[in-house]
């Protein structure tokens, strides 16, 4: 690990200002650190300034009617105790709890997951399925870009220099499950996931698959075939069908591209009919 | 104009000097080297095994992700804590009356995690949840049936494991 020094900025405004007043390649940004420190030890990122978030007054979880805004420093956790997400937002919090140990999610936050971008996200699938956006803020002002187009690929996303992450706002409520297939249930790199949402203001479906590069996606196909509300069997089946033809799975170190789409139809169907529950 | 004061963190109720620690030493080294308290053990170091937990203002972190800097102010306790913290010792105390250990290198990382689940979420919960919740702390012996009969006792339903 290369020397760095700790900033610990006390506003916002402090922080970009901190960020701004350093070349890119020179300066990191610390949340929960749980993938940061990896990219710090290994030599990936060679940061002489580390910027903390910790005292940023972004620990913050607000429901305004059926919209959550989520603030980027939360740890994961305090998102699975919130009794309304459990109960307004099951797949957030299947999502949530499928990331690595309590004790992982004490420090992890929801803006560090958005940020490293993995392609093996649990989060990411969701959010997609929830339509979430998320709030930025930066030397230039605010502005917000929906989760689709801020994960690019592998620690790659849509912000720029001395940009930060804010807040994650989901815009409503919605009967939703995550599923996801490992070696260990827990604790474990998800090979393949589905985050599945049903819109009720939008009346329709939201279908992402997730594990594989370059990044977790929307499968419009599926959403399409799973009709305005209670998919039959077949409708189900022509979506894992569109799926399992349409979407660009491949291969990686973890799994095999062949895995991969057999996984599909089990974790959609399971997914599916989990939020058919809800939706009686 | 006075300094300012040096960053301090505690541990087990000792107050700590944070002013030499560089700011990518981790709290397991702080632990183990600074302050010589060796029962926090180091497993894999990257946030893996759980054989180094502490709990950081009562919630259970991994001592191995976590920059000593960033805990500033807040209170560390290590299983050397544990007898004088109330939760730690009820955990301890299960422990020792299943014989919940063999070589027991995982023992002090199970204490804190547990200890910091009673602490969040009381006695209740199912026990499919409490299973999940101890998912991040392995046991290379694989001495599970005595650690989940330890954690399950704990629990106000005597749920039979
Ligand atoms: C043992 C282990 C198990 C794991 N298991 C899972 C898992 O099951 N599922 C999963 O999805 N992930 C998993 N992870 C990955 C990781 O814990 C998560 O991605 C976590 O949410 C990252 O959050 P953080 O706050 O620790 O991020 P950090 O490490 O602090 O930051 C990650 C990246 O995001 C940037 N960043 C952070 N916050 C902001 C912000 N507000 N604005 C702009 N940029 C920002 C950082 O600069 C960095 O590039 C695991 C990690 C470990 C070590
Ligand atoms: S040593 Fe920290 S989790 Fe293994
Ligand atoms: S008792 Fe040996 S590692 Fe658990």
């Amino acid at each position: 690990m290369t020397e760095f020094d700790l900033i610990v900025p006390s506003t916002p405004d402090e922080a970009v200002a901190v960020l701004h007043a350093h070349p890119p390649e020179e300066v990191a940004v610390l949340a929960g650190g749980t993938d940061l420190l990896f990219d710090l030890d290994g030599g990936r990122l060679r940061a002489r300034h580390v910027v903390s978030l910790r005292r940023l007054p972004w620990r913050t979880l607000d429901w305004n009617g059926a919209t959550l805004t989520i603030g980027s420093t939360l740890p994961l956790r305090a998102i699975e105790n919130d009794p309304d997400v459990r109960a307004r937002l099951p797949g957030l919090y299947t999502a949530v709890r499928a990331v690595g140990s309590v004790a992982l999610r004490h420090r992890a936050t929801l803006g560090g997951n958005l940020g490293r971008a993995s392609p093996a996200s649990d989060l990411v699938p969701m959010l997609l399925a929830l339509d979430a956006e998320v709030e930025l803020v930066g030397p230039s002002g605010e502005r917000t870009v929906p989760v689709d187009r801020f994960v690019e690929a592998s620690r790659k996303t849509a912000l720029r220099p001395s940009e930060l992450i804010r807040a994650v706002r989901i815009p409503e409520a919605r009967p939703s499950a995550y599923l996801w297939q490992r070696v260990r249930p827990f604790h474990d790199i998800s090979h393949m996931a589905v985050a599945v949402a049903f819109s009720p203001a939008g009346a329709r479906w939201r279908v992402a698959v997730a594990g594989f590069p370059p990044r977790p996606i929307l499968v419009p196909a599926a959403e399409a075939a799973l009709g305005p509300a209670h998919p039959s069997d077949p409708d189900l089946e022509r979506a894992a069908e569109s799926i399992v033809r349409e979407a660009p799975i491949v291969a990686d170190r973890r799994a095999s591209e062949e895995y991969r789409r057999r996984l599909v139809r089990p974790l959609l169907t399971r997914a599916v009919r989990a939020c058919g529950e809800e939706l009686r | 104009m006075t300094a300012p004061a040096p960053p301090r963190c505690r541990v087990n109720g000792r107050s700590v000097d944070l002013g030499d620690v560089p700011p990518g030493e981790r709290l397991l080294d702080t632990l183990r080297w600074r302050l010589a308290l060796k029962g926090t053990k180091e497993g894999c170091r990257t946030g893996s095994c759980g054989a180094c937990t502490v709990l950081v203002d009562g919630k259970s972190a991994l001592s191995c992700l976590t920059l000593t800097r960033e805990i500033e102010g807040s209170a560390v306790t290590t299983i050397e804590g544990a007898p004088d913290d109330p939760e730690g010792a009820r955990v301890r105390a299960a422990f020792e009356a299943v014989g919940a250990l063999q070589c027991g290198y995982c023992t002090p990382g199970f204490v804190m995690a547990l200890a910091g689940l009673l602490k969040e979420r009381g006695r209740g919960g199912s026990f499919d949840e409490l299973l999940e919740d101890l998912g991040g702390n392995l046991c290379r012996c694989t001495g599970y049936a005595a650690i989940v009969r330890a954690a399950a006792s704990l629990r106000t339903e005597e749920a039979e494991p």
